[in-house]
């Protein structure tokens, strides 16, 4: 007991990375997700299609490949431009855009499936009373599509926060590298990934009741909902 | 464009080698992931608090952890045990294969069990009594109807849990394996072209997750026959 | 307890004061029946009446607070479990259950099988027969209801009438000595109920056993020879169906009738 908690303030650090990279993805994620939807649903194919293909593509490959590609990647054009003098790829930023991008990816997904179970009544309706464009968009459809996309959203953060452990791989210090590094020290590698994976549980179990109460708040006013 | 041909030219049979100890470690793992879900799934539907809890335990833990952690805990957490290093198992568990491949069963059965489960309460109430009603006991019930239509509804989310599965395998290559991303990650280091030898890779996978989601459009198309002609 | 209906045979369910609750609330207070050989009971009641829950009392789908049931003079045993009652003889309930067929409003049949899997695979896996003998069962029975031509199809692929004779088909295959009816045309569409109460008319004139609860009037009419109105939990009148029809004993049975009670 006494190394863990020795090691528990380096640790805590650690956690303070991953937590702040997971929100980080997750604002990345979201903004991306819906341009992506938005695309999608675009009546113009020269924007919906390549949207589809982006997309498909990025679920079909592993989150650690387009880590790598991103990070190695990062440095091989850096230093195609600037030479010796290349500046080194931060690890949190290869992360934030690996993991922004499959969020996005995956979230397009969730949105479009809402945008598209709001009834076609409900847009036509704001039509009817004047409403432009944006504002069908502003004041019908996007309140009405969290309702749907609460759940499936909520398991892409859960998702995103496991995902910044790969981070960790191309050297973000994050709670899962402190893990490493007191593990090597300390010779006790199971103690200190236990610790790590129940710290993860944690954010995991506290993630669930908060998407557990989100999701009651967005039903209101919906017979029946969950 | 040449450069590609290049790096292919060059390096195809180590794109091949790991594409095929992918396919192997994928393989494997789901076959055991699924021997290993549905008894996990029966027992968090039983009715026998305890077992329910230690099967929900272990379904959050898998769930709820990544799978990084869960590779290292296996890979280099079991040496920290002197009875394990003792064993007469030691030698096998040493192997990182054999680690990635536990980990992967032990992760793949925690999701599948909760699609199986799924699947299970999915099952109309009335098939179930009407199997009751013939006098089928719950083994029967299980076998003959519960289990068997459990098992066409899980089938598409399962096919997502496979393809998932394959782009976690990519994490072995974080204890030394060789696999298709392992060795991309080496043909990089080598080639100094990261992104070419990583797009390839991605293409590779991509194929490979296309003929996933064919194998079990397939088993749809057989084993869900009566469901395509429903209402 | 002893009507105009003449009984022809020997006893064939004997219940006795079945009880149900459901949380707070009785929805049987203490239900009694006897239904001998060749006996068609038609069981009318409201919705809510507890009409349906009593027939899945009998077959226990339902497990009663009280009461008890005989098949053949046979008593199911019954005792208790965590503090609530249930049967003390789970073997003995299965083996019950194979005698009392029972056919479901929503006919209930396993979506993943074919009409002919339907019907022998309670013969082959509960009453072991060979896996010829119950397919050659299945056919006569499939043939007598009239649909032996969709033995290849899913039930998907029928209509509701013809899905719910399947189920009919399925329930003889098991020689059962009383067949349950529970609503057994009240989810089809009125142009197919004709046929399914056909079906059961020629059942009827067989000389089956059968405990029907329906909203047929007609049907309870000229098919049945017992009558039984259930309304609140409690038999509020029974007799010989033309009789009782004609002139109930009962305001609530003649305001049922008059289709002023729903």
């Amino acid at each position: 007991m006494q190394p863990v908690i020795d090691y528990l303030p380096l640790l805590l650090q650690g956690l303070a990375t991953t937590l702040k990279l997971a929100v980080s993805t997750v604002i990345v994620g979201l903004i991306l997700g819906l341009l992506l939807a938005l695309a999608k649903l675009s009546p113009r194919a020269w924007l919906s299609r390549p949207a589809f293909w982006v997309t498909n593509f990025l679920r079909g490959i592993p989150e650690f490949l387009v880590l790598l590609v991103i990070y190695f990647g990062g440095t091989q054009v850096l230093g195609q431009v600037f030479g010796d003098k290349a500046p080194n790829v931060s690890p949190f930023l290869a992360g934030l855009i690996a993991l922004g991008v499959i969020f996005g990816a995956y979230a397009s997904e969730t949105f479009r499936a809402a945008f598209q179970s709001v009834p076609r009544g409900q847009i036509e309706a704001g039509r009817a009373y004047g409403f432009s464009a944006w504002q069908c968009f502003r004041y019908i459809q996007m309140p009405q599509i969290w309702r749907v996309a609460i759940p499936g959203l909520g398991n892409l953060w859960q998702g995103s926060v496991k995902d910044t452990a790969l981070v960790s791989v191309v050297g973000l210090d994050d709670v899962m590298r402190k893990a490493q590094q007191a593990a090597q020290t300390t010779r006790e590698p199971f103690t200190f990934y236990l610790v790590a994976s129940l710290m993860f549980l944690i954010i995991t179990l506290i993630s669930m009741w908060l998407i557990a109460k989100a999701e009651k708040r967005a039903s209101r006013g919906v017979a029946g909902a969950r | 464009m040449q450069v590609f041909a290049d790096i292919l030219t060059e390096y195809w049979a180590d794109f091949l080698s790991g594409a095929w100890l992918t396919l192997q470690l994928v393989v494997i793992s789901a076959l055991l992931g699924v021997a290993l879900a549905i008894p996990l799934a029966l027992a968090r539907l039983s009715e026998n608090r305890l077992v329910a809890g230690a099967a929900s335990a272990y379904s959050l833990f898998f769930r709820g952890t990544p799978l990084l952690v869960q590779i290292f805990l296996v890979y280099y957490g079991l040496g920290q045990f002197d009875f394990v290093r003792g064993s007469f198992l030691w030698p096998v568990l040493r192997e990182a294969y054999v680690c990635a491949l536990i980990t992967f069963v032990l992760n793949t059965a925690a999701y599948s069990g909760e699609i199986v489960r799924g699947g299970i309460l999915a099952v109309p109430k009335g098939e179930i009594e009407a199997a009751r009603a013939c006098g089928m006991n719950t083994f029967k019930a299980y076998k003959l109807v519960i289990l068997p239509r459990a098992f066409s509804i899980c089938l598409p989310a399962y096919s997502n849990e496979v393809i998932i599965l394959m782009k976690g395998t990519s994490l072995a290559s974080t204890i030394t394996l060789l696999e298709l991303t392992g060795m991309a990650r080496l043909a990089a280091s080598d080639t100094y072209q990261p992104i070419q030898v990583f797009v390839i890779a991605g293409v590779i996978y991509y194929l490979m997750t296309l003929l996933i989601s064919w194998i079990f459009g397939q088993l749809e198309a057989r084993y869900n026959r009566y469901i395509t002609h429903a209402r | 307890m002893t009507t105009s209906g003449s009984p022809s045979g020997q006893l064939a369910l004997e219940v006795t004061g079945i009880r149900k609750t459901f949380g707070e609330q009785e929805v049987l207070k203490g239900i009694s029946l006897k239904a001998h050989e060749h006996d068609v009971v038609a069981i009318l009641g409201s919705s809510g009446s507890g009409k349906s829950t009593f027939l899945r009392c009998i077959n226990l789908l339902e497990t009663p607070t009280a009461g008890e049931v005989r098949v053949k003079g046979e008593l199911i045993k019954m005792g208790t479990r965590h503090g609530a009652p249930a049967p003390a003889d789970p073997k003995q309930v299965d083996r019950i259950r194979s005698k009392l067929a029972m056919v479901f409003q929503q006919f209930n049949l396993w979506q993943h099988m074919t009409i002919l899997e339907n019907v022998t695979a309670a013969q082959i896996h509960v009453l072991g027969r060979g896996k010829a003998e119950a397919a050659e069962k299945a056919e006569a029975m499939l043939a007598k209801v009239g649909v032996a031509d969709k033995r290849g199809h899913y039930p998907s692929q029928l209509s509701g009438g013809q899905q719910q004779r399947v189920a009919i088909a399925r329930a003889l295959a098991m020689d059962p000595e009383v067949m349950l009816f529970d609503e057994p045309t009240s989810a089809l569409d009125p142009e197919l109920v004709n046929e399914v109460l056909r079906v059961m008319r020629g059942l009827a004139e067989e000389g089956r056993t059968m405990l029907v609860v329906t909203h047929e009037i007609g049907f309870a009419r000229e098919a049945a020879n017992k009558v039984m109105f259930l309304h609140k939990g409690v038999v509020e009148d029974e007799g010989e169906p033309r009789a009782l029809l004609a002139n109930p004993n009962s305001e609530r049975f003649r305001q049922f009738l008059s289709g002023s009670l729903k």
